[in-house]
This record gives structure tokens, C-alpha cells and sequence, in this order.
């Protein structure tokens, strides 16, 4: 069943889970958006706008990064080969865009990120899917009976691990969906994806480590967990004032 | 739940995570490296191959030089559509130890086929035949091209797969396996 799935989803098609997750997210988040007092149109403009950021910024960040190489081939820089990208650098410039749209519109920034929870919700179940597909973010070599082979190993199967967390957290937030302190929904979101992320990433075999073993993506999942309980506790201080 | 419980619960779980995150520390660990993999961070899978004048290739004895192994064949619009891009770079970094090798899949293609194609193009970087499937398999081709970058310690930094690449994402992947 694993190798129809990734043999269906071969790179470069796994690509289409993506796409896949965007729709049905934005779909979801949709539905629900006037619950959080943000208009249908307020939050598909958002999320267009920071889709189109998003792939316009990680194409130009790649290019800057990147810049001897185009000034050779110039012609490189409206290439449609997708692996002339930056992720890291096109999140950025989504989440400013989009920031920038919410101000000149006047949304309410938590009430905004309330309603698009759902959209970063579907989105995450769709990343691990996707990595799944291509064989990305793979495991340590593992002797436990649920281990996948790939990459010349029997191997914890994160990808798995990831989606099925990922789907949790999904249902956590449909549970909590109702919740009317503007933020709750969307920073409980971010501590529990960034606590799951961290555990996650003890089984993974391509996390960079730094000084004494330590895996950097758990330092920087702890970080968030941190931020995201203290701007949860704030964020119910104010309400409760 | 009231503050006190939630600031309780709020330390338990960032000390039990930092605890985690110490006991879960790797000081020993392997890595990829040392694992035969066609995956970005893992050593390439070795092969030899003879070219379509009956010269023999062993990637491993390539090692010291970055290597790209580009998997192809002469019917795959979008592997016609970079070679250009291929043989240029080649011929601007081959003094700097890039060396392209060129894996027809032979298994899947007309081998009568190739000749014309090379002149057509005007190769002059290995092309190796891949007559029994075993290199095709060996990197778990799923897609043509694909295209592995081999850095000079014969590790492979990067994977793409499916083409055509243009000339600059060749450039940053060159200069990413030369360094």
C-alpha cells in the first residue's frame, strides 16, 4: 500500500498533496471564517496574497542567496523549474504580505489568525503526506515491527508519525473551534504542532545537530512552545481584564 | 483551569520537553553519510558503466571531484531539452573537477538511437550505458531525468528529479557540490 502511494506520488507529483491540502484548508477555514468575525472574501484575499508572496518571495530569496549564478544566467530567474526556491525565505515574505493586507484592511490580527488555523491545520497533515510520498524528513533505522524500508533501512516511519500528529492536532482545533478568546484557537495550534514536532524529530535522521547531539529543530520547536504559552496566558489575561 | 494550574502546567511541560531534548542528544551520531542511499545526504550508490565507445566508469573512483550522474534517455523531451545547459557548465567548470556522467537508460531506450543524439548536441561528457537496469534501480528511478549532484567526498548533496533544469539551477548546484 506504501509503495502504490509513493509510487503514485512520486516527486515531482507529490507537489499535488500540497496543492490537495491548500484547497480543502482553505475550504475548511471558510466555512468557519464569520464564526471568527472575518469576512469569506477578507480571508480568501489573504490567503492569495500570501500564496503569491509566498512563491514570488521563496523565488527571489533563492535568487539573492543565489546571486552570481543569475547574473550569468539571468534568464534563470522566471525559470519553472520549482527547485529554485526558498522556503524559509518565501514563509517570510507570505507572512509580511499577508500582515500588510490585514493592516490596510483593518482585520483583527488574532481573529485572523483564529480563522486561517484550520488552513495551517490541513496544510500540515498535506506536508507529511507529501514527505511521505517523496521520502523527505525520513526516520532513524529503527528494528521496531511499524518501520518502512527506505534509504537502505528498516526506518522509523515519521512521515507517518507527523500526518497522524498533525491529524490530532486537526481534531484538537475542530474540538476547540467554538472557542471565543480571539488567538486561543490559533496559539494552542502552534504549541501543540511545535510539541509534537519536537518529540517527532528525536526519530529523525536528517535533523542537523549542533554542539553535543543536540538536534536543532527540537531547540527551535521548544522556543515556540515557550513564546506560544506565554502569548496564550497573555492573551487570556486580557480577555479575563 | 484556573492561572495557577495553566503556569503549572505551562513549566511542567517546557521542563519535561528540555529534559527531553537533553536525554534524546545524539553525541555519537552516524549520520547519513556512511549509508548508500540515492537521497540528498547520503554516500551515492557506486556503479560501472561503459560509455558508448566501450570506456569504463566506477563513480568511486571519481571520488575528489564533484560529479553529476544525470539518468536519461534519447525519447524523454524534457532530457533534450537540458542537455545544452549540461555541456556548457561542463565545459566551464570540468577544470575545476566537475565531471558529468551521463547514464543512458539503456533498458528503457533504443540504443541505436544515442550516436545521433550525442552529435546532434555536440556532447563531449561521458555516457554511460545502463544495458541491464541495475543503475536505473540502484537510484530508484521513478521519473527521467533525474539528476543526483555528487559533492567531492561522494556524498550526494542534492536530488532533482524531473527536468528540464535550466543553466542556473545547474550553476547552484554545481557550486553547491564543487565547495
Amino acid at each position: 500500500m506504501l509503495a502504490t502511494f509513493q509510487n503514485l506520488f512520486a516527486p515531482p507529483r507529490h507537489m499535488i498533496l500540497l496543492v490537495l491540502a491548500a484547497w480543502l484548508g482553505l475550504t475548511l477555514a471558510e466555512k468557519y471564517a464569520e464564526r471568527h468575525r472575518i469576512s469569506k472574501d477578507d480571508l480568501n484575499n489573504i490567503t492569495f496574497y500570501g500564496l503569491i508572496a509566498f512563491i514570488v518571495g521563496g523565488r527571489l530569496s533563492f535568487v539573492l542567496q543565489n546571486i552570481s549564478a543569475f547574473i550569468k544566467s539571468p534568464l534563470g530567474v522566471i525559470s519553472i523549474n520549482p527547485d529554485l526556491f526558498d522556503s524559509v525565505g518565501g514563509i517570510i515574505v507570505a507572512i509580511l504580505v499577508a500582515f500588510a493586507y490585514g493592516q490596510r484592511k483593518n482585520l483583527a490580527l488574532w481573529s485572523t489568525l483564529d480563522a486561517l488555523t484550520p488552513f495551517f491545520a490541513v496544510i500540515a497533515v498535506g506536508l507529511g503526506l507529501s514527505h511521505l510520498a517523496a521520502g523527505t524528513a525520513f526516520g532513524n533505522p529503527t528494528e521496531l515491527p511499524w518501520g518502512i524500508d527506505l534509504w537502505s533501512a528498516t526506518r522509523h516511519p515519521t512521515q507517518i508519525y507527523a500526518t497522524l500528529a498533525s491529524l490530532l492536532t486537526l481534531g484538537l482545533i475542530w474540538f476547540l473551534k467554538a472557542h471565543p478568546r480571539p488567538g486561543v484557537l490559533f496559539l494552542i495550534f502552534t504549541a501543540v504542532t511545535a510539541f509534537s514536532q519536537l518529540i517527532i524529530h528525536t526519530f529523525r535522521a536528517d535533523t542537523p545537530l549542533f554542539l553535543d547531539g543536540y538536534r536543532q529543530a527540537q531547540v527551535f520547536a521548544w522556543i515556540i512552545l515557550a513564546v506560544s504559552f506565554a502569548a496564550l496566558e497573555a492573551r487570556l489575561k486580557s480577555e479575563t481584564k | 483551569m484556573n492561572k495557577s494550574q495553566r503556569i503549572t502546567l505551562y513549566f511542567l511541560v517546557l521542563i519535561a520537553s528540555a529534559a527531553w531534548i537533553v536525554l534524546s542528544a545524539e553525541p555519537n551520531a552516524a549520520g547519513t553519510a556512511t549509508t548508500r542511499a540515492p537521497q540528498a545526504g547520503f554516500s551515492a550508490p557506486d556503479f560501472t558503466l561503459q560509455t558508448t565507445s566501450g570506456e569504463t566508469y566506477t563513480l568511486s573512483d571519481l571520488k575528489g571531484n564533484a560529479v553529476l550522474v544525470n539518468l536519461w534517455a534519447t525519447w524523454c523531451p524534457p532530457c533534450r531539452a537540458e542537455m545544452p545547459a549540461m555541456q556548457k557548465l561542463y565545459e566551464e567548470y570540468k577544470d575545476q573537477g566537475f565531471v558529468v556522467l551521463a547514464v543512458n537508460s539503456t533498458v528503457q531506450d533504443n540504443p541505436l538511437e544515442i550516436p545521433p543524439f550525442l552529435e546532434e548536441f555536440g556532447i563531449t561528457f561521458p555516457v554511460l550505458l545502463d544495458h541491464t537496469g541495475d543503475v536505473t534501480r540502484a537510484y530508484q528511478v521513478r521519473s527521467l531525468p533525474s539528476t543526483y549532484f555528487i559533492n567531492r567526498l561522494g556524498i550526494i548533496t542534492e536530488v532533482v528529479i524531473g527536468g528540464p533544469m535550466s543553466e542556473a539551477l545547474l550553476r547552484t548546484r554545481i557550486e553547491e557540490a564543487l565547495k
